[in-house]
């Protein structure tokens, strides 16, 4: 590589071992710490101030707020299935008080072409025999999951 | 062993090469260490839950309040890219975001509606590095997308660094770490604009990560030609690239230089690159390509 310029380095370096020192605000911890405080400010831009919502899931929150009503869901691990044009989608959704604390893919469709090196106008690409597995490309969302992960929330409701 | 999670609105893929060795239930400890810290980020820096550590703090204004170092890092990280771009790229572009519809938390479906003034620059964010503290001096919703995902990958390796071989995929940016097999290292492809399934190029790697920005993925539903990178000043989403990608030794280098180079098209991105030392390819509307810095030979010792 071209020399590169150190600072940038050493930003993420810092910020990496920075989360391991011990005796920092945890995130959670912070958050609860600032309700508190966020009372004083809130009404200064009450004006604006405004969060809307909507969706099924949604409502995990509100039912947060009122400590006594029943959990909505259960908690524990559940299973969900959906598709996508490329074949059947598995999930395993945790739930813990109302609110989903995991989801791991257990079973996807989504595949790249081994060794599909194309050529594009003007450029010759050196072509590499070998398996390519490993792809770079703009972020991809969940959005294929999303049915799966709803079968799955389906699952752990409370009659 | 490989494990498969969603984290931050993506696909997170994590895999680590156990070979012969019996040490699986070693490699899945350390798995699951690295996911858990994509969710400490997650948690930290969402800008899509109201029970984040960002969005709880960004609801103080004109006054300092002490972060977390889970928060403190990649803000600190994107408001220097911020600086060296002279606010092209800008992580205040929140409020934006929203504006546009980029508003949803993929997993509850919840629509969150945050208060901010009109006219904000990240030069309204202010960081002691001493203190830890934040102070906001107007309403403002930060935007640390093009960071945050590269700040868990790079903590994520360090969970893994023990061992020979590790990939972490996160949606496309990638940090590959040591060796696929003994002397071979990491191949990894980069993604066709529009034929999703092709790659059109393939950069050998071993400890150092790849990411890229693209237009041809979260596309605006509602306006054409607009996607989920925008320029602050303009409000618009550039189109003269359609892909950028960096390589570095760290995924939050990576991950925010690619969209600063992004934003800042083919000609400024590309000096963007040389001026800091990173390599990169660009591909423009036209399916050209752009290569910046850099030689054919990606490897790099790991500390």
């Amino acid at each position: 590589m071209v020399k590169m310029d150190k600072k940038w380095v050493i930003l993420c370096s810092t910020a990496v071992a920075a989360a391991y020192t011990s005796g920092f605000y945890s995130t959670e911890t912070q958050a609860v710490k600032m309700e508190s405080a966020q009372h004083n400010q809130i009404s200064l831009h009450t004006k604006v101030q405004q969060s809307g919502t909507t969706g099924n899931i949604a409502n995990y929150a509100l039912n947060q707020q009122n400590k006594k009503a029943k959990q909505k869901y259960k908690d524990g691990t559940f299973t969900g299935s959906g598709m996508n044009r490329r074949g059947d989608i598995q999930v395993a959704v945790t739930l813990r008080k109302d609110k989903i604390v995991d989801v791991q893919i257990s079973n996807w469709g989504m595949h790249y072409s081994e060794s599909d090196v194309v050529d594009l106008p003007g450029q010759v690409i050196q072509r590499q025999s070998a398996n390519v597995g490993i792809v770079s490309g703009a972020t991809y969302s969940t959005e294929a999951f999303t049915d799966a992960v709803q079968d799955a929330i389906n699952q752990a409701q409370n009659s | 062993m490989r494990k498969t999670k969603l984290f931050m609105d993506t696909v997170i893929d994590i895999q680590v090469v156990t070979g012969n060795t019996d040490n699986k239930e070693e490699a899945e400890a350390a798995i699951n260490r690295a996911f858990e810290q994509f969710r400490r980020v997650e948690q930290a820096c969402s800008r899509f839950s109201p029970d984040s550590e960002l969005m709880q703090v960004t609801r103080v204004i004109g006054k300092s309040v002490q972060i977390s170092r889970y928060l403190f890092g990649p803000l600190m990280f994107a408001l220097e890219v911020a600086k060296l771009t002279y606010g092209k790229f800008d992580p205040s572009i929140g409020k934006v975001m929203e504006e546009q519809g980029y508003n949803r938390h993929y997993l509850t479906s919840s629509v969150i509606n945050s208060a901010a003034a009109d006219a904000v620059t990240y030069r309204d964010i202010i960081l002691d590095p001493s203190a830890h503290t934040l102070l906001l001096k107007k309403p403002l919703v930060i935007d640390l997308g093009a960071v945050a995902k590269g700040f868990s990958i790079d903590l994520a390796a360090n969970e893994l660094k023990e061992f020979d071989g590790f990939v972490i995929n996160a949606g496309g940016d990638i940090f590959a770490g040591g060796m696929e097999q003994e002397g071979i290292p990491w191949k990894v492809g980069i993604q066709h604009p529009e034929k999703k399934e092709q790659i059109v190029h393939v950069f050998e790697i071993s400890n150092l990560a790849v990411c890229t920005s693209g237009s041809y993925e979260r596309r605006n539903v509602k306006v054409p030609g607009m996607h989920h990178i925008i320029n602050p000043e303009t409000k618009k989403s550039p189109n003269e690239l359609v892909s950028s990608t960096v390589i570095a030794p760290y995924a939050m280098i990576a991950d925010t230089f690619s969209t600063a180079g992004f934003l800042l098209g083919a000609d400024k991105g590309k000096k963007l690159l040389e001026e800091v030392g990173l390599r990169g390819l660009f591909i423009t509307s036209d399916l050209q390509f752009i290569h910046v810095g850099g030689n054919s030979n990606d490897t790099k010792k790991m500390d």
